[in-house]
Parts: C-alpha cells; structure tokens; sequence
C-alpha cells in the first residue's frame, strides 16, 4: 500500500499535465464547432476537395462529420495520439525509473517481493489512467454540450471517449513489458514517441491503402468511430485481442521482472 | 547459530567473471569483515545475499532461510547501506526515512530522530540539496532505523568525514553489543582492522583467505627493516618465511613469519647500520597474500 501512494503521489502532476493537455486540444476543437456546424456546407466541400489519400489517413468521412459525434470522433485522434504517449510513458517509466534513478537498491532491499513492487506500481499506473479517463471525458462532455446545436447521445460520446483507456491500457502494457524486457532504459520519452508515432504512421498507411491486416497491427485501429457510432458497440473480436494482449504482457513482465538481476549502479 | 551461510555461490555475468564457488559463514554477533580490491566481488555476493541478482549456482542462506525464496520475510531483519546512496531526488529527508520505515510495520520514528541527531543530519532538507557525506547519512539512518538484525554495509565510508566515520563506527559497535551481527565489505584495510573479529579476503571472484582477524595480526608476522653499510646480494635474505623481500640501496625490507631466531642469525652475520623490527598492519599481510596468489 504504501507503494502504491508514493507512486500515486510521485504521478500526480504529470497526470494533471497530460490531462490539462488532452482537455486543451478538445476545448481548442470543441470551440470551432458551432461556426463548422453553421457553415457545414462550406467545411464539407472544402474536405471533400482534399485529396482521396489525405481523406483516408485523417479519417474523414464527410457525412457526419459536421454532427457534434462526427466532428468529435474526427479529432479525437489527436487526443488518441496525446493519450497514446501518456500511456506508454507510464508504462516505461513505472519500473525503469528506479534502475534510472538509481533508487533500485532501496525499494529492493526493503521487505517485499518483486510481485509486490509489481503490483503496486501497476495499480498506481491504472489509477492514473482511470483519473485521466474521467476527467477528461467528463471536462470534455461538459464543453460539448455548451457547444451543441443539436442533441447526441451521451452513451456514444462516453464510448467514443473510452477508446482512449483502452488504448492507453494497451500501450501502458507493452511499455512495462519492453522496460522489463530491456536491460536499461535511458531515457522514457524517445521510445515512448517512437512507439505511438510508429504506430500512428502504420495506422495511416494502412487507412490508406485500405489493408484490413493492419487493424490487428496497431491499436490506434483497434476502434473504430464511425462503427461505434453507427452500431453503439465496440468490435468484440478487437475487445478480446486487447484483453488478450495485456493479459500477455503483464504477465511475461511479474515473470521477467521477479527474476530480473538488478545490477550495481 | 550462522546468520549468514553462503554455499559454492558462483556468478557469471555472460562471459565476464562475477564469483566462483564463493563459500562462508557469518556467524551471530559478530562483526564480519569481506575484504577484496574494487572489482574482486565484494558487491556481487552482497547483492546475491539481498537477492538483487540471483545466482548462477550455489546457494545462500539468511537466519537459516534461502535468500531467494524468502527475500521478503528475511529482509524484514536486514539493513543495507550501500556505498554509493541514491535516493528519491523530491523527496524530504524526513519523508524519505518515513517511506523507508513504512515497509517495517513498526514504529521508528524515535529511532529516526535519536539516529539523525547521532549523525547529526538535517531532516527537513530535499534529498537533492544534500552533499554526498550528507546523502550517505540518510544512508545511515536508513539502513539501521528499524533496528535489523543483521546490518550489511558495502564500502560504508566513503564520503563520509572522519568525524563522521567515528560516529558510525561508535554507532555499529553498539549495535553490535545489541547482538546485531555486521557484514562490513571494504577495500579500506584500516577500517576492516578495525571493527572486524574476522575477515574473508576476496580476489579475482574467489575467496582466498578466510581467517581471524587475529591470526592475521598474529605475532608470527614481523616486519623487517634493515639499513646497511656496505652492500649484499640480493637474494641473501631470500630464505624460507620471508616474503615481499625488497631491497632499496641500503634499505632492505620484508615480512617475516616463522623461526624468529634464524633470522637473527642470518641477520647478525652481516654489518647492519639500523634495525627496525615492527608489527605489520593488515594492508601489509593482504598484499602479500596478493601477491602470493597472484
């Protein structure tokens, strides 16, 4: 327990300045929609002229996109990308920063096991990320609705919203399972950028050339908004596969990390 | 009873040598010392006995409990100090000591201040404004405000002013009366000399000496230091018992275990300027186990 509340306390203001920014980008976008609700028929033949290409890779589809869901699902992306980092920064760091700060020796000479450290940190990490979560879906659901023209549904919204959990959990995941799998890891944000750009661009290319493979690849394809909107559901195949993954990966990480050598600064 | 029981313990780091069939035996209420150059091993057995890294083959037990198996549950009797002490940056002094103490479930709050007030050390400061002797006194108190049973230090002093060394040094002594037994790793003879009652000497990952530190010191080791006039040969001195012989113009010095008279006699058959007949200090012997071995 105690564990998990220095954790908890060391996360607070990163938390608070991921989120901060995540609410930035929604409030920046949120505040043009009624002029794009009001001059839709301009927005859609200005989009409609970009090329097929660029179309694709920003997810656009036209026809919905000057309803308050569409717009929002349309640059919910960028917080997707924002969140995407967070996620991944935490689960890099979580573990990897007591080897980097040389704080190892101390939390592992005290009386508790690795599976202990393992959890704690884990649950500190969750909370994190659940905070982010409500915060900013719910600071979010609050500007969309002052900026309404019309009504839309909460659930869809929430939903919608919730992709960005799951793709935080996912990347939270793979960050702690590679900080385990490295011997040392120097510095967080290079790789954690890597990962979600990489990612990012796989996604792109794979809108694209229209490639079904690439859905399984990246998890930024994991969801889909405009199926989540049409059917108010998300695709349970890609549910599972998640489940799947984390499972996977945090359960290779409790194995390698309780045997992990921890060596002298 | 043996607080710490170290069997055949051997570490390979891929290729490069960690130790090899590193086997020991600390025994309860005594001051232990593990001595070795930088590099010889002393860290790698240490952080096998706190199970940060777990051995290749071999085995080490604590309080007659596997190291491995029982990490957590032993650790609850142990305290660490190592040589170089890092800590949460953000952190207060105060807080830092509270977080260490939180993992005991006991109270150690008046351990805490009455172990801040020996070393003298300022709890309301961040760790990060701290110098390194100071870093190292949170070190201190960190490692001994839950009052273990067994205290571990590697290369404890360095950092530390002389003042301070003292201090510490008074501090485990009185543990030590307590019953606390010491595993006191050093590179530093003096220090070893010291404190210890018996010492392990660690080389190349092996161990090569384990003795009391009292037969070490023992009186069958002489110092010798002769001047002379005129000039011998040199491999005059070169008999059985004596080691490190060296000679420097007329100054010829070597350490001597074994008959006293004959090398009175040998001594005496040569014209000598000066005589000095000392006791060696453990730096002295260790080299010459050093050597021999090497």
């Amino acid at each position: 327990m105690n564990i998990f509340i220095h954790e908890l306390k060391s996360a607070r203001k990163p938390t608070i300045i991921w989120i901060c920014s995540m609410v930035a980008i929604s409030l920046l976008f949120l505040s043009i929609y009624p002029g794009i609700y009001n001059d839709a028929e301009t927005f859609k033949k200005t989009l409609a002229s970009f090329p097929d290409a660029v179309k694709k890779a920003l997810g656009l589809s036209i026809d919905n996109v000057t309803t308050l869901l569409g717009f929002y699902s349309f640059f919910f992306m960028y917080i997707m990308l924002c969140g995407a980092v967070q996620g991944m920064n935490l689960g890099l760091g979580i573990l990897s920063k007591e080897t980097r700060d040389k704080t190892a020796d101390f939390l592992l000479t005290k009386p508790v096991s690795r599976k202990q450290i393992m959890t704690a940190k884990l649950m500190s990490a969750l909370v994190s990320l659940i905070v982010t979560n409500i915060v900013f879906t719910a600071i979010s659901f609050i500007i969309a609705s002052a900026v309404k023209q019309a009504s839309f549904s909460a659930k869809i919204f929430v939903m919608v919203s919730l992709t960005l959990f799951f793709i935080q959990l996912m990347l939270a995941a793979l960050g702690i399972f590679i900080s385990v799998a490295a011997r040392k890891i120097r510095s967080v944000l290079p790789v954690s950028l890597a990962t979600v750009f990489g990612f990012f661009v796989i996604s792109m290319i794979g809108s694209i050339l229209g490639d079904k493979a690439v859905r399984y690849i990246t998890p930024f394809k994991y969801f889909d908004n405009a199926y989540i909107i049409k059917n108010a559901s998300y695709e349970t195949v890609f549910l599972v596969i998640e489940f799947i993954f984390i499972a996977t990966a945090i359960t290779a990480s409790y194995i390698i990390y309780s045997r992990k050598d921890i060596h002298a600064v | 009873m043996d607080v710490i029981e170290i069997k055949n313990l051997t570490k390979n780091y891929g290729k490069s040598r960690g130790i090899i069939d590193v086997s020991f035996n600390v025994e309860e209420g005594e001051i232990f010392g593990f001595i070795g150059p930088n590099g010889a091993g002393k860290s790698t057995t240490i952080r096998t006995l706190l199970s940060l890294i777990s051995p290749s083959s071999g085995s080490a037990k604590i309080f007659g409990k596997d190291c491995r198996e029982f990490g957590p549950e032993i650790k609850k009797e142990i305290g660490y100090l190592p040589s170089e002490v890092f800590y949460y940056d953000k952190m207060k002094v105060i807080d830092l000591l509270n977080y260490s103490a939180s993992f005991y479930k006991k109270d150690c709050s008046k351990r805490i201040k009455e172990l801040a007030e020996i070393m003298d050390l300022d709890l309301k400061k961040r760790i990060d404004d701290l110098s390194f002797g100071n870093k190292k006194k949170v070190g201190i108190v960190q490692g001994l405000l839950h009052d273990p049973k067994l205290i571990i230090l590697d290369e404890p002093t360095s950092g530390l002013d002389p003042l301070m060394q003292q201090k510490f040094f008074d501090l485990l002594r009185e543990e030590n009366i307590k019953g606390t037994t010491i595993l006191f790793s050093s590179h530093i003879l003096s220090e070893v000399q010291k404190m210890c009652s018996r010492v392990a000497i660690i080389k190349e990952g092996r161990i090569i000496k384990l003795e009391k530190m009292s037969t070490l010191k023992d009186n069958n080791y002489k110092k010798f230091k002769i001047e002379i006039d005129t000039s011998i040969d040199k491999n005059y001195f070169k008999i059985k018992g004596v080691n490190n012989l060296s000679v420097k113009d007329n100054v010829i010095t070597f350490l001597f275990k074994g008959n006293i008279n004959e090398i009175m006699k040998k001594i005496s058959s040569v014209d000598i300027a000066n005589l000095y007949i000392e006791e060696p200090d453990l730096e002295e012997i260790f080299m010459h186990y050093y050597e021999k071995e090497g």
